[in-house]
């Protein structure tokens, strides 16, 4: 399968881009896309993840040249091609809708796009069957795409995409169309041929779980601007404000001053406990303390960290969830695998703690 | 270096095109939308007196002092009157047939429905045949009531009568829409509190149809007004026969003429005006739309009181025997021969296919007892030259009219499409629904009398002297057709997902291409379809006809129209009625087929389509295979 990507992929670089788009009630000026600069390495999966509005599909789209920055270049490859229109750039891009040509059959719409580039019959007969092959849609070229059902509409997108083998590949938000089920299953398809073709993908999405399980890199946007770049991991575990905190999963945080410092850590009081908790941040005693912890990462005893009270205890089959009252702060507890552990009532008076690397200073 | 080159030649080429459409488009409606409007307009007020000289007034005096506004009130006489019984008899026929429970509704409903296949002249003039004086159902009437009188069916009464019967297609269609969309449970739930029937239909279905209704008696209103074949024919004084009087007429024989018939025109686009601005605006106040979403359909309402469900019924077939008797006397008729046509009887032994083929001879004796031969005086529809000339040049003027009609939309659309939001766009818009706002008169009379000397822009030529009038009639054609294009089109485009546009740039494929092969092909089904249907409207179209008749712009439907002047004279005319009758055979053929064409097959989905394929191709590979087993 891998021996079919012939061209090299490539690397996409936005240095300082900006849209300015008009705002139709008040009819003035603002960004939708302002001061993106960031580098995407040949070969990466790289996901743009936010809440709508934030200009994750604007900056998309700047990429395949649907929409031009009134700021900033973007090059592909090294090269600059912010005056290329959109059929003159090495991309290819999955649709929301998919996009399929409805007057086409699966076969012609795969080769719809080496029919424009005029490579010869014969290659596009043996590049649309091995494309189709890949996608898990050989035998169908011939159906409409009415014929289709939703994830093979998806696959024929996406098979289209891929056989004008495009320096990168663009998805906006490609899975939203689909069952939950059915979208977890293409998820895992879209990065295991990404990654056996070795292309550069760029994906769209607001659903931070499947942006997760997909991407060598997150990118999270919020009112036009990255909020913050890095690997899943690092984007889970160490977010860099609260809007990325509650945005990728569920979190706690927990206000209070700063009570000790030193190299690598530091505590905060808590409803008059000294709570440690590692950081790289330099902080003085006596600063404003912000400290997020994930809900799985909170145990829940008799005896322990900070003292409680439960509000509500629900079972969910494979964790119980709990929401529990630390001083004025509601703090989400989730108890995996609680069969063997002791089940609070709403009303139970408890104790919560975390491990001090679980947690993170803001 | 070089694909910047290339890049900036393709920019220029672009570019370039750009300029070319924009210039075009603007000599297409400055030179035949704007120019010869304003010029009637204007025509108004730089009238000159007998002494020369220019009076602004004189014709708005003489309108006052003349007979001028009979014309108006006549217009507007008939315009009331139609939409009382318009409304009457299609509220009634859509209620008869999908909301009550009437037996034979789905008969009732394609009798009901044959005006939409036979309308226009050929109606105006089979209701003539069958109506007048020595006409077979005034004379059946007669027979039934001996104190009815024989000429009912002259002026006013005809026209309202007929055009009541030929104007309710609208309701057929687009009030049978609203009714199909009425939530049942709606109906249920006001039974379920109490309503009686009666109460149900006047209180929660009604209201619902108001709103269609409403578009629906402005549309008749217009109508009214404008109506031009059955005055003509019936002889009724109203504002367009006498504008196409009056834009033939010379100075010679009457009073400022010219200025008379802009005013007439001017005066019934200011009525369309204010009517078409009130129905936007009532428009946009909205439908009322079901919200539900779980609609129940319609269930048919059974009429429990006995007396009024007998009414009923009887209402409904008596209706059924307005619409059909026409239709089936004129399909009978076109196949008698010559005498029996004329002496409008129907008679098993006189069936002939003469009416529509073929030749024959006429002997006759003359006033000084002589007897005369007249060869193949006595001939069919597409025997006699000059329906086939009619026919013809109706054809040809017809689907070249319908064709620019489309094509400039489809262009004008996709632009409006590319640059929505934008002024520009607003602006071709704008342009295109101009002719809307105008009455066809207007338009019509427009061009005859502008382009009736050397204009420069059509290279200094006489547009309404001898061939060239064909060129005028279908440029006026388009431009009537024009604005019912842009909004089915626009409806098309509006369907079609800004994702494939996109997906097709993105694949590699230029903006030409793009529309060429994406766009087109989606919205083709919709453009064909508008081109079957303006086709339609305009191959026995009267009113531009009319207008603009000349030996050099004999339209089919003026063909029939002097089909309809006496027969048998010194052997002229013969067998007009007859021919008359297979015309409009035909015409409900042609005019059937179409509707079935976009109405039937462009209505069934992809998917439907593409089953009915598979399903012909299994047949004719059984066909095919049993052929090839038996030989």
């Amino acid at each position: 399968m891998a021996d079919m990507r012939v061209k090299e992929p490539k690397g996409v670089e936005l240095r300082h881009i900006s849209k300015i788009y008009k705002d139709p009630k008040t009819g003035k000026d603002f960004y939708a896309v302002h001061d993106v600069d960031l580098t995407i390495v040949p070969g990466s999966f790289v996901t743009l993840l936010g809440p709508s509005g934030c200009g994750k599909t604007t900056t998309l789209r700047m990429i395949a040249g649907f929409e031009s920055p009134d700021e900033g270049d973007i090059f592909l490859g090294g090269e600059s091609i912010n005056a290329l229109t959109p059929n003159k750039r090495d991309t290819a891009m999955v649709f929301q809708s998919y996009a399929l040509f409805p007057h086409y059959n699966v076969f012609d719409n795969v080769a719809y796009g080496l029919r424009l580039r005029k490579v010869p019959k014969d290659e596009i007969q043996r590049r649309v069957k091995e494309i189709l092959a890949l996608v898990e849609l050989s035998g169908m070229e011939q159906r409409m795409t009415n014929q289709l059902s939703g994830g093979q509409q998806q696959r024929v997108a996406l098979a289209r995409a891929l056989v004008v083998e495009p320096g990168v590949l663009l998805f906006d938000e490609p899975l939203s169309n689909l069952d939950a089920k059915l979208r977890v299953q293409m998820r895992t398809e879209i990065r295991r041929i990404q990654q056996a073709l070795g292309i550069t993908a760029i994906y769209v999405t607001h659903d931070q779980s499947e942006a997760m399980s997909i991407s060598d890199n997150i990118i999270l946007m919020k009112g036009g601007v990255i909020a913050q770049m890095g690997t899943p991991t690092e984007i889970y575990y160490h977010p860099n404000s609260e809007f990325v905190a509650d945005f990728i999963g569920e979190c706690n945080f927990l206000k209070g001053p700063i009570s000790a410092a030193s190299v690598g850590e530091a505590a905060v009081n808590i409803v008059g406990v000294d709570v440690p908790v590692a950081t790289d941040k330099s902080v003085k005693v006596g600063d404003p303390g912000e400290i997020v912890v994930r809900p799985e990462a909170i145990a829940i005893a008799d005896e322990g960290m900070l003292p409680c009270k439960v509000e509500l205890s629900c079972f969910m089959g494979s964790y119980q969830n709990y929401h529990v009252r630390v001083g004025d702060t509601l703090v989400k507890i989730t108890d995996n695998c609680p069969i063997n552990k002791k089940i609070f009532a709403v009303g139970d008076d408890a104790y919560i703690s975390f491990d001090k690397v679980c947690a993170h200073l803001l | 270096m070089q694909s910047a080159a290339r890049r900036k030649s393709s920019v220029d080429l672009s570019l370039l095109w750009k300029v070319f459409g924009g210039i075009l488009f603007a000599y297409l409606f400055l030179g035949f939308m704007l120019l010869p409007c304003l010029s009637t307009l204007t025509s108004i007020f730089t009238t000159k007196d007998a002494a020369g000289h220019t009076d602004p007034l004189a014709v708005v005096r003489f309108f006052f002092a003349g007979n001028m506004p009979t014309f108006v009130i006549n217009s507007l006489k008939l315009a009331v009157c139609l939409v009382i019984t318009v409304n009457v008899v299609g509220i009634s026929i859509v209620l008869l047939t999908e909301y009550f429970d009437i037996k034979g509704a789905k008969i009732l409903r394609l009798g009901y429905m044959t005006t939409l296949i036979y309308s226009g002249v050929a109606l105006v003039t089979g209701y003539q045949f069958l109506y007048d004086g020595n006409g077979m159902l005034t004379q059946w009437l007669v027979k039934m009531f001996p104190m009815m009188n024989k000429q009912w069916f002259s002026g006013f009464r005809a026209v309202l009568f007929t055009m009541t019967f030929a104007c309710t297609s609208n309701h057929a269609l687009f009030l049978r829409n609203a009714i199909r969309g009425i939530d049942y449970n709606t109906v249920e739930a006001a039974r379920n509190l109490g309503a009686k029937p009666f109460k149900v239909l006047w209180k929660v279905v009604m209201p619902t149809l108001l709103p269609t209704l409403f578009s629906l008696t402005v549309m008749t209103f217009i109508t009214g007004l404008c109506a031009m074949s059955a005055p003509t024919l019936l002889g009724y004084n109203s504002i367009n026969p006498e504008i196409v009087r009056l834009a033939g007429s010379s100075v010679a024989d009457e009073a400022f003429p010219q200025a008379r018939a802009a005013l007439l025109s001017i005066i019934l686009a200011l009525f369309t005006i204010v009517l078409l601005t009130t129905l936007n605006h009532y428009e946009r106040k909205g439908h009322y739309l079901s919200v539900s979403k779980t609609k129940a359909k319609l269930v048919k309402q059974k009429i429990q009181n006995p007396v009024w469900n007998v009414i009923a019924h009887i209402y409904a077939y008596v209706l059924f025997i307005i619409y059909m008797t026409p239709v089936v006397m004129i399909v009978l008729f076109a196949f008698q021969n010559w005498p029996a046509v004329r002496a409008k009887s129907l008679n098993v032994g006189d069936w002939t296919l003469i009416n529509f083929f073929g030749t024959q001879d006429y002997s006759y004796t003359t006033s000084r007892g002589k007897q005369k031969l007249r060869q193949g005086v006595i001939s069919g529809v597409f025997s006699n030259s000059d329906t086939v000339g009619g026919i013809r040049l109706s054809f040809v003027l017809s689907a070249l009219a319908a064709a620019l009609a489309c094509v400039i939309v489809v262009v004008a659309v996709n632009y409006i499409f590319k640059h929505r939001n934008k002024k520009r766009a607003a602006i071709v818009e704008a342009c295109l629904l101009f002719p809307w706002l105008l009455p066809t008169i207007l338009i019509c009379y427009s061009f005859r009398t502008f382009f009736n000397g050397e204009v420069w822009y059509v290279l200094g030529k006489n547009m309404y002297y001898r061939e060239n009038v064909r060129f005028l009639i279908v440029m006026a054609y388009t431009v009537v057709k024009l604005p019912f294009a842009l909004r089915m089109v626009k409806a098309a485009f509006y369907a079609i997902d800004d994702e494939l546009e996109d997906a097709a740039r993105n694949l590699g494929a230029s903006s030409l291409v793009t529309f060429l092969r994406v766009k087109l092909p989606i919205v083709l089904p919709s453009v064909l379809a508008v081109f079957a249907l303006n086709f339609n409207a305009l191959f026995t179209e009267y009113d531009m006809s009319a207008t603009f008749h000349s030996s050099y712009g004999k339209s089919y439907a003026m063909v029939i129209q002097s089909m309809t002047a006496e027969e048998g004279r010194d052997g002229y005319n013969m067998n007009g009625s007859g021919r008359r009758c297979a015309s409009t055979v035909f015409i409900m053929l042609v005019s059937g087929l179409i509707l079935y064409l976009v109405y039937g097959v462009g209505a069934r989905d992809l998917g439907e389509r593409l089953e009915r394929r598979k399903k012909w191709k299994r047949r004719w590979a059984r066909l095919t295979g049993k052929k090839a087993a038996s030989a």
